[in-house]
């Protein structure tokens, strides 16, 4: 009995889903090159045995699947990784490049794409991730240290988060939990400074011209 | 023996019990932890995740302060760890110019591997006045801690064993499982809180799976993360300590012992009483 | 003693008592040298002995194998030297000395009788090495049942005596004062012409590496580990049992690539062999739990040799063998139930899967052993950076110092037939180095005169248990008691293993005693054991042909394995036929002839011509015939191999020698039309094209008559100049290189003909070809963009460094699948062609200025006409069929006639080099004998009787019978086989087949029916 199940499962039938036949046109190694140039990263030795993607504990919520953006970098797709929610889902939790047989820096990939998303013009799929990581660097560079009711407030008051979470629910959980941290002493109405921090903000401004 | 000592910015707020349990243990262990001066915040993934070259800035001041002051220097979070390490890697290959004087060879020590080194867990074992025995726990010691090998070091990265040699140094009973370096989440819980809930939910169930009594963890990241999410389970959680915690509890007898457990979600009072640890 | 000084050593070091340094010891000790076959642990065997069964017939590993440990044994010019390591090396090539350091045994091997008390009386048990840590041996062992030398050893680091002077049990109970605690290490000084490193290879993971939780938890183990857990003599007695609480496991996976093509881990390149054990250790987990499932995790299925694929094909249809291509990063581990999860992205359900099984199977990859580094540095000869010996192009055995040779798993990770191919290679070029000194250093095995025949029959049994195979089901005490009440029978015994070396001087013993003259063994197959208890026959003083063998393994406890009762009446009623024939059986005489000292060798190829030029090199004279007017083969079409070597070069050294060799006669533009006689004594005709003929004898025959590509009607080939193949290709860079440097996008297809209905094999060649254009385009222009469309890539061995290369150059690799083979269009614009990436999961279209397509190769034609001249075995797809896939990879089964190069099957040109020098060690095996003898179990004819009727000229595939002089049938009994076809045939019953008359079989008939009609 078991026998028959068991032939059916065939690794033809193992198949994904079916896309638009796209063409591999003239983008050359420009992307490759210049990422490799930048992280160092291995990414031309990659062999696309999945085992990144089957490590990554967010593949699921990811519309470009580790192993496919190294796929994506190597063929020079790099608009359709900068509007993808993979740079933003990432946690950065280095399993991909840890398990890497060819020393792939997927990890260190998904966060080269995330940093020139980060400075374009387009719009980030997972906005409230951007957003929040936005608000954390703006609350360092005014205190040098992060608040966290003072972080939280911040994010809340950016364009339509604060609409969006009284609308899926987040805000009244939110307020919940802010207000037992306030009980249980773990939250600080003053938050703690750093004076360094301006020293910092200049050396970055006179090395990228540009405030973080 | 002196140290160097980056709290980073969650041991002010939302961690602060790891903070008072960290002063209390180290000062019981002789050692004595001095903050750096003016530190300022290691950046954390926002800024590794927007600009590289800022998750270098960042801490290099900090490790410039801490070679200034010729201490090595020791790191609580395991989030902080990796940005300073990061760091001075980085700085250490020339891939980044700083203009601080950064020589990058400071020893910058994760926490739990400066206490598990063989001569720590002598002296750790020596203070122990009440051992706690018939605890059974799990170590969770996240992603942050271990990976990626090159820049934290750590070889065992699949079953690092840092926590279990302080957890068992303290008379716990440790349990084995696979899910010590499995990711929780925590970084992404803002934006996202369904993926933080179903990654943070998974790791809960394979605690439970082993029959532990609690988890033993040594990032704030992770702590509040993994104590947070059983917040509406009443108290029938199971409790998440820091390290720490526990090393202060099994080195003094005190009676006030109870009221640091107030700030945890999952009250481990309970199981504390029931193990005799607590009156 | 002055000519001493000039002649080389006729004496030969091997190193290494695996599969691979036994074959070697066997290729030289047959050719006149003497042997010394060093071993570093206590008994040969190597990895071949841990295996349980070897793909493809799934035959015991064993059971193939203890033949040759046997033949090894008992033969008069080799001599073993277990547990010895070689310290160093003086001299040059043909006059070697060697220092040799031997480890004590702690028992005496003259006075050990292997009883076995020491061990069953030993208090201390430790884990069992040989079942890799499974089970538990104790400190005096011995490693397996067939072990040679079949003595039991102390193990110093364990024993409690040796450790901590406590015990000593052993030492007490020892009926012949064996054990001796004082042994020392002793070192010895060797002389030899020459040295043959095969060390073999080891698991290269070890639970220091803790790939995948191993070593961590319980239930997952190596492949080894498995093997071994599969095994009759394993830790479960060959029972499916995990080892955390002995359940029966329902669900297996097996992860491949472990510690292989991992650069992570400095282990960048593949180890040849996981993927085919793997698909066995499923197919027989499969066959032994018909509920368990079995699931491969991989990424290529390196299926990359003869028959391979169909085997992968079975396991995956047949034996319902789950295939996932998916690299696993992570095992997780169940605490609850001590199962494994495995989690996978299931790219059709957009989600990962979790799956449990209850036991996890490592395919790791192989590193030379340890004790090998040091043995290199002793000899003073480089490794690569892998730490394996790896060998040249064209000097496919040699090591960095001359007159030390390379064979086997040492010089890369390879499966048993190419070790034992390249054993008889490392043979050929020790044997070339000392050829003049043939014969000086060898003995000649003396066997007892044949003792009169006793009239009456006086029959001895012997029953064997075959470990558990045989009496794991049959009740053996029985069958004992049974067949000691047969007519004739004087003497029955048992034996745990019948075949081992103990128990055949036990069987010359008792002969002797009881003075029996019919000998039957109840045992296995006389395909694989008849030769050996004959032999033993012959020691005793009896004649060979007095033997029976009762086959009550594979003819019964196999097959009726659930049926223990019937199986022993089944076995009651084999011996008792076999009894009965044995009383009928007749002492017979083998006849002997001269031997033709010359070989003749059949293509002109690079696999030809190397054969003949190691015929010629070690001083016997040889023809070589080629069809076409030049030398070369298929070789000539290639311009550089993937490692950078130059065929063309290799060609022309080759020519030269085989052309102004005095003992080679070249016979050009020429065919062998005309082929008779037997094996030492062939005849034949050559006829050139002009059409004159000549008749030459010959004593053994090297078919290697070459392959050619596969000339494809696929993919618009031949109808657009833009699509070639990968020779075309790499000609057409080689001489234009400006044309080249204009491509922009180039796209390749692999598997064109191969791996198909028509040609189901792999080409094994194609990968490498695809890699070594697409480096050499990029390297030509960087900019351009080489696209390889595959289904699994084969860069097996080393030559994934290149596929590694080749990816690091750019070229991108995609794999599709062969039910959405690729589809290519072209117009007056260009070539278009559409593909789904199976990786991605993604449907592409590109448009390349080139497409190439990586054809495969086929047998050469004239393959057909050899195989139906010499009565050769070919496969449906034209390939020669050699006589045992794993130990005979170079035979035929017509005896004296060897197989080398492409027409064996597609294989990459350093492969049939070794091939060829292998099968040309083969054929000098018969060359160098004086004089040959025949079977005695041949066709004779009454004369008075035949009519010459012509029916057994017909029949006889062998073409022997013929009408003579006096106008009957007459068969050389040099030329009959004993197939026993003719006698069928004769109307007359003028034929009969001695050692099967039909009293024999009748008596058989007879006996196996008794009980039947004795019942009715």
């Amino acid at each position: 009995m078991s026998k028959i199940n068991h032939t059916a499962q065939q690794e033809t039938v193992d198949s994904g889903p079916s896309t638009e036949r796209q063409l591999i046109g003239d983008r050359g190694n420009h992307l490759l090159d210049r990422i490799e140039g930048e992280t160092g990263a291995n990414i031309s030795a990659c062999y696309q045995c999945e085992r990144c993607t089957n490590a990554c504990p967010a593949s699921y919520y990811m519309d470009i699947k580790p192993h496919q953006v190294i796929r994506y970098v190597q063929l020079g797709w790099h608009e359709n990784l900068m509007r993808s929610s993979t740079i933003w889902v990432c946690l950065s939790c280095e399993m991909c490049t840890t398990y890497c047989p060819n020393e792939v820096d997927v990890a260190g990939v998904i966060n080269h794409l995330r940093n020139t998303a980060a400075h374009s013009s387009i719009p980030p799929k997972e906005r409230h991730l951007a957003v929040f990581h936005q608000t954390f660097l703006e609350q360092l560079q005014r205190f040098g240290r992060v608040n966290e009711l003072w972080l939280m407030n911040a994010f809340n008051r950016k364009p339509h988060i604060l609409k969006e979470k009284i609308k899926n629910g987040t805000l009244k959980k939110e307020i919940r939990l802010g207000y037992a941290l306030w009980r249980k002493g773990k939250l600080h109405f003053i938050p703690r400074r750093s004076k360094a921090i301006k020293e910092i903000k200049e050396v970055y401004r006179r090395k990228r011209g540009e405030v973080f | 023996m002196k140290l160097s000592f980056y709290p980073g910015c969650s041991l002010e707020g939302m961690a602060n019990d790891y903070a008072r349990s960290i002063i209390a243990v180290f000062k019981q262990l002789g050692i004595e932890l001095i903050e750096l001066e003016d530190w300022t915040c290691c950046g954390a993934t926002a800024a590794h995740s927007l600009s590289e070259m800022m998750a270098v800035t960042l801490p290099a001041r900090n490790l410039a302060t801490a070679e200034k002051l010729g201490l090595d220097l020791v790191s609580p979070c395991a989030n902080c760890f990796n940005r300073l390490r990061f760091s001075q890697v980085m700085i250490q290959k020339n891939i980044y110019d700083v203009p601080w004087q950064v020589s990058g060879d400071l020893q910058i020590h994760e926490m739990t591997r400066f206490l598990a080194e063989p001569d720590m867990i002598k002296l750790i074992k020596q203070r122990v006045t009440r051992p706690l025995s018939g605890l059974k726990v799990v170590c969770y010691y996240g992603c942050q801690m271990v990976r990626p090998p090159k820049i934290t070091g750590f070889t065992d990265y699949e079953n690092p064993q840092t926590l279990d040699l302080l957890a068992r140094a303290v008379g716990a009973e440790v349990r084995d499982w696979s899910f010590k370096t499995t990711c929780c989440g925590a970084s992404i819980g803002i934006g996202r809180k369904d993926i933080q809930e179903s990654l943070t939910g998974r790791l809960l169930q394979k605690a439970l799976q082993t029959g532990a009594d609690a988890i033993v963890v040594s990032c704030p990241l992770c702590q509040s993360n993994l104590d947070i999410f059983q917040m509406d389970a009443g108290g029938s959680g199971i409790p998440v300590f820091y390290f720490t915690e526990l090393m202060r509890l099994a080195f003094k007898k005190n009676d006030k012992a109870h009221k640091w457990f107030k700030v945890h979600f999952t009250d481990p009072v309970p199981l504390l009483k029931e193990k005799g640890f607590l009156t | 003693m002055e000519s001493n000084q000039d002649k080389p050593c006729g004496k030969v070091i091997v190193i290494g008592g695996g599969i691979g340094g036994i074959q070697c010891a066997l290729d030289l000790a047959d050719t006149g040298f003497y042997v010394y076959l060093l071993e570093k642990s206590h008994t040969l065997g190597g990895t071949m002995a841990q295996l349980d069964k070897t793909f493809p017939t799934n035959d015991c590993s064993t059971c193939m194998f203890s033949p040759k440990l046997l033949q090894v044994a008992d033969h008069a010019n080799i001599e073993i030297i277990p547990l010895s390591r070689l310290l160093d090396l003086q001299g040059e090539p043909g006059r070697f000395t060697a220092r040799v350091e031997k480890q004590p045994r702690y028992i005496n091997e003259e006075k050990c009788i292997t009883c076995g008390q020491c061990a069953e009386k030993c208090p201390k048990k430790v884990p069992d090495e040989f079942n890799g840590g499974l089970g538990k041996r104790k400190a005096v062992f011995l490693t397996f049942p067939q072990a040679v030398p079949l003595k039991y050893a102390l193990d110093p680091k364990t024993c409690l005596y040796l450790t901590k002077k406590k015990c000593g049990l052993c030492k007490e109970i020892c009926p012949t004062q064996a054990i001796e605690f004082d042994q020392k290490p002793e070192i010895i000084t060797l002389d030899a012409g020459a040295v043959v490193v095969s060390t073999g290879f080891e698991l290269a993971l070890t639970a220091h590496e803790g790939e995948f939780g191993y070593g961590r938890y319980q239930n997952i183990v190596t492949s080894l580990q498995y093997e071994r857990l599969l095994s009759a003599t394993g830790p479960y007695g060959g029972h499916l049992q995990r080892p955390s609480d002995g359940k029966t496991p329902k669900k297996v996976a097996w992860i491949q690539c472990v510690m292989s093509r991992d650069p992570a881990r400095n282990r960048p390149f593949c180890s040849s062999v996981c993927c085919m054990h793997a698909a066995k250790q499923a197919v027989l987990t499969r066959d032994h739990e018909p509920d368990t499932e079995a699931t491969i995790y991989f990424m290529d299925i390196r299926a990359h040799g003869k028959g391979f694929d169909d085997y992968i094909d079975r396991a995956r249809s047949t034996a319902g063998v789950r295939y996932k291509r998916s690299m696993i990063s992570q095992v997780y581990w169940n605490p609850e139930n001590d199962n494994l999860l495995i989690e996978t992205f299931d790219h059709h359900l957009n989600r990962k899967v979790e799956e449990e099984y209850d036991m996890v199977v490592l395919s790791s990859g192989f590193k030379p052993t340890e004790a090998f580094a040091d043995l290199a540095k002793r000899l003073g000869i480089a490794r690569n950076p892998y730490g394996f010996l790896s060998t040249e192009f064209d000097e496919p055995v040699a090591t960095t110092r001359p007159g030390v040779l390379v064979c086997g798993g040492v010089e890369t990770p390879k499966d048993i037939p190419e070790t034992v191919i390249q054993a008889g290679a490392a043979a050929a070029e020790a044997a070339k180095l000392i050829s003049t000194a043939r014969n000086s250093e060898i003995t000649v095995k003396e066997t007892p005169e044949e003792e009169p025949l006793d009239p009456s029959p006086r029959v001895g049994v012997f029953v064997c248990h075959c470990g558990t195979n045989i009496a794991g089901v049959v009740d053996i005490s029985r069958v004992v008691d049974y067949v000691k009440d047969l007519p004739h029978v004087e003497y029955v015994t048992d034996y745990t293993f019948t075949c081992s070396t103990e128990t055949q001087q036990a069987l010359v013993e008792q002969i002797r005693k009881h003075r029996l003259n019919r000998i039957v063994v109840a045992a296995c197959s006389p395909k694989t054991h008849e030769p050996l208890f004959q032999d033993t026959l012959r020691k005793a003083g009896l004649n060979p042909y007095l033997f029976e063998l009762a086959n009550i393994r594979n003819q019964c406890s196999w097959v009726h394995g659930n049926e223990p009762e019937k199986a022993t009446r089944k076995s009651l009623e084999l011996i008792r036929a076999s009894v009965s024939r044995a009383v009928h059986l007749e002492p017979l005489q083998e006849k002997s002839y001269k031997v033709v000292n010359r070989g003749l060798v059949i293509g002109g190829g690079v696999a030809g011509m190397t054969a003949a030029l190691t015929i010629a090199d070690q001083g016997f004279d040889v023809h070589i015939v080629e069809k076409d007017s030049l030398f070369g083969g298929f070789a000539n079409q290639l311009t550089e191999t993937l490692e950078g070597d130059s065929p063309r070069r290799l060609i022309r050294y080759l020519k030269e020698r085989v052309i102004h060799h005095p003992r080679i006669s070249v016979h050009l533009n020429s065919q062998l039309v005309a082929h008779s006689g037997h094996v030492g004594a062939f005849a034949g005709t050559i006829k050139d094209k002009v059409g004159s003929s000549r008749d030459i004898q010959y004593g053994a025959v090297v078919v290697a008559s070459g392959g050619k590509p596969y000339e494809p009607d696929e993919y618009l080939y031949g109808t657009d100049e833009r699509v070639l193949t990968q020779v075309e290709l790499a000609r057409r860079m080689a001489e234009e290189p400006n044309w080249a440097r204009r491509l922009n996008r180039i796209v390749m297809i692999q598997c064109v003909g191969s791996r198909n209905e028509e040609f189901p094999f792999c080409s094994r060649v194609c990968c490498s070809a695809a890699v070594k254009n697409s480096i050499r385009l990029k390297e030509i222009s960087p900019g351009a963009q080489v696209i390889v469309l595959y289904r699994d890539v084969r860069t097996f061995g080393f030559k994934e460094l290149y596929y590694l290369k080749a990816r690091k150059k750019g070229v991108l690799f995609f794999r599709y699948i062969p039910e959405e083979s690729p589809s290519v269009f072209s117009d007056d614009r260009g070539l278009t062609i559409d593909f789904t990436d199976r990786n991605s999961h993604q449907k592409f279209r590109v448009e390349p200025d080139l497409l190439v397509l990586s054809t495969g190769i086929r047998p050469n034609e004239g393959a057909e006409q050899i195989a139906r001249l010499l009565k050769l075995a070919r496969t449906n797809e034209g390939l020669f069929l050699e006589a045992h896939v794993k130990l005979r990879p170079l035979e035929f089964a017509t005896i004296g006639i060897f197989l080398a190069g492409l027409a064996h099957s597609p294989r990459f040109i350093k492969e049939s080099i070794i091939m060829a020098k292998s099968a040309g060690q083969q054929a000098i095996k018969i060359l160098c004998k004086e004089e040959m003898t025949t079977s005695a179990a041949v066709a004779e004819v009454n004369p008075d009787l035949c009519s010459a009727c012509l029916a057994c000229v017909r029949s006889c595939p062998f073409g022997a019978p013929f009408i003579n002089e006096i106008g009957v049938s007459e068969i050389p009994p040099s030329d009959c086989r004993g197939c026993g076809i003719c006698i069928c045939e004769c109307p007359a019953k003028a034929i009969t087949l001695k050692h099967n008359t039909d009293d024999q079989i009748n008596s058989k008939i007879d006996a196996i029916l008794e009980q039947a009609l004795s019942q009715n």
